[in-house]
Parts: C-alpha cells; structure tokens; sequence
C-alpha cells in the first residue's frame, strides 16, 4: 500500500466537473489566438485545458491582482473623513495543472504577504485555494527549475500532484485538503502499483536530463554573497534595461506594490493597490525628488540582489523559482539568466 | 497596537485639534482619533512614525513629534515637500485626516538612560528627536543634554516654543546656528559641526542622535568620528519612500533592511553593515 494513486485520463475531465461543482475551477486554458493563460473556466465543454504548453502568467493575479481595491472613503466634508473596507466574495477556487515553479512561488508569496504582518487581501484569497500541481515532464526552452531546485519535480506544498504517465496521472497528495478530495471521489482513484512508481522515477530521472539552459545560479549567489559582483556588471544591466517593469509583472515572485487614492467623485475614492517595480527611477523617490539609488548606474541592482541575496540569507533559498518568463520577455536583455551568466563569465 | 489583520491598511479617523506654524515650511499638526475609546489606548514611542491619508492623496509616513506623556494628543510636523504635505498644510482645525500605526523600530530609549546624550538635528530633523528630548526630559533624565540645531535662516527655525523651555532648563544647553543670518541675528552662523567645536563632550559616556538632510548627517558623523564616539553609541532615523509602512511593499530597502520593520532607528555601526547612499557622499 502506497500513499499514491493512479487517476486515467478519461476520468479526468469527469473529476474537474465534480470539483467545479464546489470550487471556482482556474487551469492553463489555450485561448482561440493560440496563447496558454491561467484562466477562470467557466464551461469546461467550451475551453481546452492545456498541459502541454507553460502558461504565459502563473498564479500570482489571482492571489495577488494587477489592481485591487483595499477599502473605499468618503470625505463629504473637510471636518469628516471615512473609511469602508470593501467586502469581496472569494469562492473556493481549484487551481488545476499547477507546475513545480509556479507551486514554489506560491509558497514564497506566503512568506511575503504572511510572515511580517498578515495581509488580509492575500490570506483570504489564499486560504480559499486548493493548489492541484503537474510535474514537469518536458522542461520548456527557458526553464532552469533545476538551478534555483524546486522542480522539475516536487514532493511538497501542494495539495494533489499529477505525473503524466503516459495514459494515466499519478497522484500524490501533500496536504488533507487534498487527501479529502481522493476520499470524497474515490470512485476516480485507483491504488498506485510498484510500476506506476516507477515509472513515476523513471519521468523524473528523464525530466532531470532535458534542460536546455545552463544556469549557474549557486555561482552567482556565492559571488553576491562574497561581495564579488563587480561594479560594471550592475552598470552595464542598468543602462541597458528599458524600465518597462515586464519582468516584475510577469515574474511569479515579485510582489513590489504601490498604493495610491483613485479618486471616483468629488468627496469620495477608494485606495488602491497596484503591482510596481522595483526598477522604476520612481520606486524609491521621495517627496521633494531626492532619489536614495543611483538609478543610472544601480536601478537593476535591488531585483537580482534581493532574490539571490537578501532572501537567500534570509529564507536560505533564492525567490527566483527558475520558471524563465522574464528571459522570454526582456527586450532590453537584462533578464535574471543574463545577469547570473554575465557574473559568471566576470570571474574567468 | 498594529492591526486587527482585517484593519492592515485602514486609516482611522482623527481629528485636527490646533495647527501651529513653525515657519514657512513647516507645520505642526496637533490631532487626536475621532474614537475616543481608541485614541485614549492609543500609544507609541518616539522614533515611530504614522501613515498618514489625506483625501485623494493617498498617503505618506509621518513621524511624531510629540512624546506619548504629551496630554494625549499626537503631534505630526509636516513639511511642505509633495502633493499629500501640500494638501495637508491647506488643512485647519477641525478638518480630519487618516492615521495608522505607529509603525517601525523607536528609539533605544532604556539604553539612553544614564548616559550624556547629544542631539543633532537640521531642519525638520529636530522632529522625531524633539520626541526623545522631551521624553527624556518628562523621565528626569539626570545626565547632561546639549541640543545642536541648525536652520537656514533665523526665520526657519521650527519648534521656537520647545527651544525656548530646553535652553532654559537646567543641565540642557540648546545652540543654534543658521546657514544665513537675517538682520537682527546674532547667533552663530554656519554649519551645526562648528557648534560641536564649542561643545565639552565625553563620547565615551555619550549617545548621539543626529537627524537632518545627508550632508548635515556626513559632516556630523565624521566630527564625531573624530572626537571618539564609538558607531554603536551614535544613532539616526532614516527616511525612504514607503507605502505600506508593514514591511509587505518593499519601497523602503536599504540592502537586506526595510526602513519601515528593521528602521527607521538605526545605529551607525548597524548603517555600516548596509550600502546606504546617504553615507557614501
């Protein structure tokens, strides 16, 4: 007997239409222009969930949204001044097809918004969600979830985990909510055999062996850690960056945000919380335009520095999940594997 | 005090009990919470700062000037340097802003005890520190305090009224200094390290606590560097851009710290261990 089980691919459909019966169900769907996104399904007979393909955006707008709204006042006059939390429904919500990375961020997101004070916005949409993950079989082109070591296979943090054997899921569960839906639906579930394990094995062992990408991460973090990042290396990325904030948004671990009043009448407006970057030159200006960061020369320092130091001499992990979005999206070529390969080469 | 979780990021209301010029740029804003029951729970200690909302400006860190023995009421010096600052000082008595907090790291104050302490402060600096002088001074702080301020000009000397009862009470000596006089100045005139040169200090039984613009604060500590103050025992409070004030928005590093949860009090031998700009010059 085994903690694992096996689940056919022809009950899995079937399985997700039980599950969106009591939960908002959020999977990659491929859209009709050919893009994989994270998507609310709302009909599951109408959308293709897609497994094959990364999805371009991970989980953190849903935990986390672009724009959010973090109560609403009224000033009818200057002697009166009010403040109304803004009461948002969030229903139970299922995310499906979650990869080894975007499962890591998720965890690093909990540290964020839970560790220090706790974020009220994020813990109640995070204490609403069921996580079912996906081991990667096939790494993509710009994965390198082997350096920063949370993938391509997982064993924790999850409530189920599927590996695509082929004609069949394994499924592994981490956390009772997950050990609750194999019980709930055990008609779905078979008990995993010896094979299926090791088959399970034997995907991992192959997975390990496709990366594309050689990131010497642990190098860099060594070099950052000893002080040995020399000066042109964080000028060179810095003129060179185009201050678009891209990676920042697409990155499934940065969590940089501003807040500021949007005004919706004369007397009243709501406080709004909005994703910022930590490249922006308005990042760190204060009032009466004194800027503490040279941005010229040091304005990418903060991104690579808090996620391969700070956070590495804090949690003893990088932030950076190895998920290789922002090499996909940095036009201005000072993505993270840019940075951590140019520190790298510095040395010989 | 900080936070009902449900209440992170919301603002109470308080209410503008007296507004007091201190000059042109700098006002003082006496306030008190419209709920009483929370106003009369309410506490912090000098150093902390306060998230301020003013009606469609959002907000911004305000740190408080008066000291929780100040018959209750909480004093916010605010100078005039952005869009919330400007709308705050069109504000009169009665009108009411938003406050949350008290958020950050205070000063150390059991280990000022006992001990000579020194204050320098320019411009609005004087501020959080004129929260720990009148603190010390309700305690009965039984060693010696001596209180260096500078201004630019003798009309932009801020907190007269403070200045005025310090110089006058025993064991305190209050010096002033302007970058430039006006007619009638008779006072010192250039930079507060030159009034150091006319103090008698014993760095060894001594804390410093210094708060002004990055060039006052370069030149302050390199004199006390001088005079043999260890870094420990010299101590500042910075300030950074910051919008959630809880250590969640990260607006604030300085390296590995954040201004708001580790600061904004920090030592100088603590500053060291960081890249901090204001130090480098």
């Amino acid at each position: 007997m085994t903690d694992k089980y096996i689940l056919k691919k022809d009950h899995l459909l079937p399985l997700l239409r039980k599950l969106k019966k009591t939960h908002r169900l959020i999977a990659p769907v491929q859209n009709r222009h050919g893009d994989t996104l994270f998507t609310v399904i709302d009909n599951l007979d109408e959308v293709r969930i897609d497994l094959e393909n990364q999805a371009q955006n991970s989980l953190k707008q849903f935990f986390f949204p672009q724009q959010e709204t973090l109560f609403s006042y009224s000033n009818p006059a200057g002697d009166s001044y009010h403040f109304e939390p803004v009461a948002e429904e969030i229903p139970p919500t299922l995310y499906f097809g979650v990869r080894p990375c975007d499962l890591a961020a998720v965890l690093y997101l909990d540290v964020v918004f839970l560790k220090n004070a706790k974020d009220p916005n994020y813990l109640q949409k995070r204490q609403n969600s069921i996580l079912v993950g996906l081991n990667c079989n096939d790494p993509f082109a710009s994965c390198f979830c082997n350096a920063t070591r949370n993938g391509p296979f997982t064993d924790c943090g999850f409530d189920l985990q599927l590996t695509d054997l082929g004609d069949r899921f394994l499924v592994e569960y981490d956390r009772s909510r997950g050990q609750e839906i194999i019980s709930q639906w055990r008609q779905f579930f078979a008990q995993a055999g010896e094979q299926d394990v090791k088959a399970q094995y034997q995907a991992f062992l192959e997975a390990r062996g496709k990366f594309k990408l050689q990131v010497h991460l642990d190098q860099a973090v060594k070099k950052l850690a000893e002080d040995e990042v020399p000066d042109s290396v964080w000028e060179e990325l810095s003129m060179r960056c185009q201050d678009c904030g891209g990676c920042a948004y697409i990155c499934p671990t940065c969590t940089c945000f501003t807040i500021s009043d949007l005004q919706t009448s004369d007397h009243a407006g709501e406080r709004i919380r909005s994703w910022d970057a930590c490249t922006f030159s308005g990042f760190t200006r204060m009032a009466g335009g004194h800027n503490p960061v040279d941005r010229q020369m040091r304005g990418i320092e903060k991104r690579f520095r808090h996620k391969l130091q700070f956070d590495v001499k804090k949690d003893n992990r990088p932030s950076c999940v190895g998920c290789g979005r922002c090499v996909n999206i940095c036009f201005g070529g000072t993505d993270i594997v840019r940075f951590i390969n140019m520190t790298c080469c510095e040395n010989s | 005090m900080p936070s009902q979780q449900k209440d992170l990021y919301l603002p109470r209301p308080a209410e503008i009990r007296e507004v007091i010029a201190e000059n042109s740029q700098i006002k003082t804003f006496v306030l008190s919470f419209v709920d009483r029951q929370y106003h009369d729970k309410f506490s912090y200690a000098p150093g902390q700062f306060l998230m301020v909302s003013i009606p469609h400006c959002g907000e911004a860190p305000i740190s408080v000037s008066s000291t929780p023995a100040n018959g209750g009421t909480i004093h916010l010096s605010v100078r005039r340097a952005g869009k919330l600052t400007e709308a705050m000082h069109d504000m009169k008595k009665g009108d009411v802003v938003g406050l949350r907090g008290p958020y950050g790291r205070p000063f150390p104050m059991t280990d000022l005890a006992g001990r000579d302490l020194l204050f320098v402060a320019g411009g609005i600096g004087l501020a959080p520190l004129r929260s720990v002088i009148n603190t010390c001074l309700a305690a009965g702080h039984g060693r010696r305090i001596t209180i260096l301020y500078g201004s630019r000009t003798p009309s932009d000397i801020a907190f007269q009224a403070d200045l005025a009862t310090w110089g006058q009470t025993a064991n305190v000596s209050c010096l002033l200094t302007v970058d430039r006089a006006e007619p009638g100045w008779e006072g010192d005139v250039g930079l507060v390290t030159a009034l150091l040169a006319q103090c008698c200090l014993a760095p060894r039984e001594s804390k410093a606590l210094l708060c002004g613009p990055p060039m006052m604060i370069r030149a302050v500590l390199a004199e006390l560097a001088g005079r043999g103050f260890a870094d420990e025992d010299i101590i500042t409070t910075m300030e950074r851009h910051m919008k959630c004030g809880v250590g969640i928005c990260r607006h604030c590093h300085m390296d590995d710290k954040l201004v708001c949860k580790d600061g904004p009090v920090f030592t100088l031998e603590e500053l060291k261990r960081l890249n901090v700009l204001e130090l480098r010059g």
